[in-house]
């Protein structure tokens, strides 16, 4: 009796198994469909899948520019480790991707080493390298190169949402360093300390100030001193997140600064303490209520079509176009934000890069894909938007 | 009395046919997955590439894992001992740029933690199942400590890729498996040692009225257990050479599938094949990329996983079927 | 054993743990306490530590190791969000119409959890590897991986957790409950027998298949409420937790589990948990008061630590005593 239970649910497994071959061979999933179709087939590595900044970002990709162009979008999970972003970029180039577009960071030179091995075309679409890691890595054929804030200009956001608390009349602020040691993050808080007109460690320029977080992986308050008094700092988001967000709450700062993804996890929290908070983001609908019916009173943002002209760079390179700086190197432009603070000026920003109509429309990227398209046009039109 | 025989050997082969189930499932995995893979037209050198570097990793740590398991213990500190040994390993590489003392720094790292859980069980006698939570706090913490403090504006630290370039290829990780599993092949299976674990794991109450000193083969186990931490640490160098917080971090939780899946009993004794790693995780390994390769959706991580885990307990109930109790076990 | 000496016992860990930690305290130039909204999370927090101990108890002390807890209680509280926010929209009365429903979920998927592993009759410890799998693969499924927030972001949800007062009726409703059904019924009563001597219980007439069961189902129940907690706590849930990302939460229950099993030798183990999560959130708010100086990292290993050191006293306790007193 129970050697025949075996046998019976040994041909169970295997035929679930048989099942799940055929359940393969009738697929109709995008991965199959993208092996047959002529159009271009796309990467994207992704360590956040849920930040309201990372959801404008797909939306914007898998739903207008992929309905627009002859092109395939292929996401990953959230990828935690630099062994997860090698083996993405492995597994796209074995399904024939032409080109990765990067919005993880666990490690950059690995990505661009590996898409060079493989012969794929490799782009950075959020954050940027650092100045000796573009210098390495600037001549590699398949680097097509880096659109997004420059450090200075992180630093500069931040620096300007200090100030707006510091002109608010703010004695007390507490900060959220978001993913310290994150280089964008690093340059924001560093923006933010000069902007609220401390000094750190006894430094107020931003090289200085930003060696010494990158030096105490995060800000050590004892080092803080100046005209507006920090009495709470925190980072990351884990199991401890919480506590220390309460803590945080329990110091009666009278505004939370946020170098980024505040919005994400506390705004029902601080709305809820009665504390005014800014955040390094972007203009989605979560935003925007926040701004209306919550206590966000400063938003620093990137519009979701901002990442349109990374994919003209990678679209031009997949065509056979790889655009090269005046120095023949990957392309590295900057791009600034956008400031909110109240309803209107929010959504002067949000309505006009929505679904359909975003910013970075199709008109706008024709005008820089294209066989004879150059930097100076590619440079030109994102030093516009 | 005949038919007590028939019945006996009936049992035997039913037995043993359940044994092969493992490899059997390894191959049809197998079959299935170069199936999937050149059906998508993809190629299908580098997805055997893929999937072996994803595996190798796990295969090692958990086959030197098998000693502990089968002394009816267990380790979940092992992946954050593999984090701490490859940090370990990138410090003593940085300082000295000497490639001999980087791989001794993993090596020692490896066996040293898996010495500490040791001690702590053995000598303080606490079970070694909390031991091995609290040092898996403490491994991460401290890893993560040094690698956000030397990682600077990089998150990480690295060793030059250049390092271990020539490193990463399938048959220079082959020949590490090999002579790694062999040796304990040998261990296990033919020396004294093995079979005294073995016989602890099956029944220690009697091991100990024979005469077997428990924690010296608990001191052995964790040792072993150490050199596949720090081959899987060295192994991961080889194919990222930097570290982040997260690096290996799902390994000591996939050592148990990998070693249930090959058709271990958790509960270790003379049941215990040191097989069970190298097959449970490739075995693990090849259903996920099925998996990942057929289902096409926005949630398709969260589909693979829910069906290779349903294919876990189904292949561990097959496997499992003639050790069935009465009772429920414990 | 004497009232005093047992009152004594009961009180001894979190008492000294008290004046210990109120005196590190007061050098900072603080209250372990500072003032009422920390009073409200300290409170919360014994919530969440009390009843994960006591979820983590009922098995562990019966041989079962279960590593779906923390999976449970994270995809009752998805679905309980998800149903909630479909019928109320984050209205007002959506904290407690959440509760229950998360509640009811987790029950069903701990009854679902024993049945794996009654039916399949493998060790729990596997099932338990298998379970905690299924749940999260499903959970990421319904949630495509993502944070789940505006589903618990409303002030139904912060209300609740901003006071003492319902966390509070938690505690003494979850307490009296296991205190009944563990100590002062049948189920209870089979409960100790099976978990004291398993053969001697089955071969008595005690059906253990129906107690494993009403064990996982309560399990369930009890994460369900901690899910529901978390969320309200975290004011998200994440949904991406693959991969054994889940477990996290009932190594979080260890150390107080360890220290409520030691007062239990006082008083009811119940109690016992109680008091181990008194001092747990001692110890997490002393941690509020020096979060600028003490990371996460830092207090992790603090915890493990504690965890270690404990049970080094706990597992030679005698030998200790011995030491000490031919000194």
């Amino acid at each position: 009796m129970k050697k025949r239970l075996t046998k019976i649910l040994s041909l169970l497994v295997v035929g679930a198994m048989t099942a799940a071959t055929f359940v393969g061979c009738g697929s109709t999933g995008k991965e199959a469909d993208g092996g047959s179709s002529d159009g271009a087939k796309i990467g994207v590595l992704v360590a956040d899948v849920s930040g309201e900044e990372a959801q404008g970002f797909r939306n914007y990709y898998e739903k207008y520019i992929a309905e627009n162009y002859d092109v395939e979008f292929t996401y990953t999970d959230a990828l935690e480790s630099a062994e997860d972003e090698k083996a993405a970029i492995e597994k796209f180039a074995s399904q024939g991707c032409d080109a990765i577009i990067s919005l993880s960071s666990s490690d950059r030179a690995q990505q661009i080493e590996t898409c060079e091995k493989y012969g794929v075309y490799y782009a950075i679409a959020s954050g940027v390298l650092d100045s000796e890691q573009y210098e390495t890595y600037k001549g590699y054929e398949h680097f097509v190169g880096q659109v997004g804030p420059s450090n200075e200009t992180e630093f500069e956001a931040g620096k300007e949402m200090g100030e707006y608390f510091k002109k608010q009349g703010t004695k007390s602020v507490a900060i959220y360093g978001a993913f310290i040691p994150n280089p964008m993050h690093v340059y924001r808080a560093a923006g933010v300390l000069v902007g609220l007109g401390c000094t750190y460690g006894g430094a107020s320029d931003m090289d200085a100030i930003v060696g010494q977080i990158f030096a105490d992986q995060g800000i050590t308050l004892s080092k803080v001193a100046g005209d507006t008094q920090v009495v709470a700092y925190l980072q990351g988001y884990g199991d401890t997140t919480t506590d220390e967000l309460n803590a945080a709450i329990q110091k009666n700062p009278e505004a939370f600064i946020s170098v980024g993804m505040a919005t994400t996890f506390f705004t029902q929290t601080l709305n809820e303490a009665g504390i005014q908070f800014s955040d390094i983001d972007s203009f989605t609908e979560a935003n925007g209520a926040a701004i209306k019916d919550g206590k966000l009173v400063y938003l620093a943002g990137k519009y979701s079509s901002s990442i349109g002209p990374v994919f003209a760079l990678v679209m031009n390179a997949i065509n056979g176009n790889v655009i090269r700086d005046e120095d023949g190197n990957a392309v590295s432009v900057s791009q600034g934000y956008l400031v909110a603070t109240d309803a209107d000026s929010f959504d002067s920003f949000y309505l006009s890069d929505k679904g359909t109509n975003p910013i970075f429309s199709k008109d706008v990227l024709d005008t820089v894909i294209g066989d004879d398209v150059t930097f100076a046009d590619v440079k030109a039109l994102i030093e516009s938007k | 009395m005949k038919q007590k025989m028939n019945q006996i050997k009936k049992n035997g082969i039913g037995q043993f046919l359940v044994t092969l189930l493992p490899f059997a499932a390894l191959v049809v995995l197998f079959g299935l997955f170069v199936g999937v893979v050149s059906m998508k037209g993809y190629r299908l050198d580098m997805y055997l590439q893929i999937v072996f570097n994803e595996g190798v990793v796990l295969a090692v740590v958990a086959t030197g894992a098998i000693f502990i398991y089968t002394l009816g213990t267990f380790d979940i500190s092992l992946g954050a001992a593999t984090l701490f040994a490859a940090t370990m390993g990138v410090l003593a590489y940085n300082a000295t740029e000497n490639m001999g003392l980087m791989i001794l720094a993993i090596f020692a790292s490896g066996i040293i933690c898996s010495l500490l859980n040791s001690v702590l069980a053995s000598v303080f006698h606490i079970p070694a199942f909390v031991t091995t939570v609290a040092m898996m706090s403490v491994l991460t913490a401290v890893a993560s400590q040094i690698i956000t403090t030397k990682g600077g504006a990089l998150g990480g630290i690295s060793i030059p890729s250049v390092v271990v370039k020539d490193m990463d290829e399938p048959a220079f990780k082959i020949v590490l498996l090999a002579v790694f599993f062999l040796a304990c092949f040998f261990i296990f299976n033919l020396t004294k040692a093995g079979r005294r674990q073995k016989f602890i794991g099956g029944n220690p109450v009697c091991a100990e009225l024979t005469g077997i000193q428990f924690n010296k083969y608990t001191i052995l186990a964790f040792t072993i257990a150490g050199i596949g931490v720090g081959l899987g640490a060295f192994l991961t160098l080889i194919y990222t050479p930097s570290v982040t917080t997260t690096t290996a971090s799902s390994v000591g939780m996939n050592i148990f599938i990998a070693i249930v899946f090959g058709g271990m009993p958790i509960s270790g004794g003379a049941r215990s094949k040191i097989y069970a790693s190298l097959v449970g995780g490739f075995s693990f390994m090849l259903l996920n990329d099925i998996l990942d390769l057929v289902i096409d959706s926005s949630a398709a991580y969260g589909i693979t996983q829910l069906i290779s885990a349903v294919f876990f307990l189904a292949v561990v109930y097959v496997t499992s079927m003639n050790y069935r109790t009465q009772m429920l076990p414990r | 054993m004497s009232i005093p000496k047992r009152f004594l016992g009961t009180i001894a860990i979190p008492l000294i743990s008290f004046i210990i930690l109120e005196a590190l305290c007061l050098r900072h130039g603080s209250h372990i306490i500072t003032n009422m909204r920390s009073f409200d999370n300290f409170v919360v927090y014994v919530a969440i530590v009390m009843i994960t101990t006591i979820a983590l108890s009922i098995n562990l002390n019966s041989g079962r190791f279960d590593f779906s807890l923390g999976s449970m209680a994270a995809l009752s509280a998805v679905i309980g969000a998800k149903i909630t926010y479909a019928v109320l929209g984050g209205g007002e009365g959506s904290a407690f119409m959440m509760l229950a429903v998360t509640v009811v979920a987790g029950a069903i998927l701990g009854l679902i959890s024993g049945c794996v592993y009654v039916v399949l009759r493998i060790p729990p410890i596997i099932t338990s590897l298998g379970v905690t799998l299924i749940y999260e693969g499903i959970m990421y499924t319904i949630t495509e991986g993502k944070y789940l927030r505006v589903e618990v972001q409303n002030a139904s949800m912060s209300g609740f957790v901003s006071t003492w007062k319902y966390a509070f009726a938690i505690i003494v409703l979850v307490l009296v409950a296991a205190i009944v059904i563990f100590d002062h019924s049948r189920f209870g009563y089979d409960y100790k027998a099976l978990k004291d001597g398993q053969k001697v219980a089955v071969n008595t007439g005690i059906n253990e298949v129906k107690n494993a069961l009403g064990c996982y189902a309560i399990c369930g129940g009890l994460m369900g409420i901690v899910g529901f907690l978390n969320a309200a706590r975290n004011t998200t849930i994440n949904g991406g937790q693959l991969n054994f990302g889940s477990i996290a939460i009932m190594f979080t229950a260890f150390l107080p589990m360890f220290i409520g099993s030691y007062i239990s030798r006082f008083t009811n183990e119940r109690i016992g948990f109680l008091l181990a999560a008194v001092t747990m959130s001692l110890l997490n708010s002393t941690f509020a008061v020096f979060s600028n100086e003490v990371t996460a990292s830092m207090q992790s290993i603090i915890n493990a630590v504690l965890l270690v050191v404990f049970l080094i006293y706990l597992n030679n306790e005698k030998l200790l005593v011995r030491i000490f007193s031919k000194k």
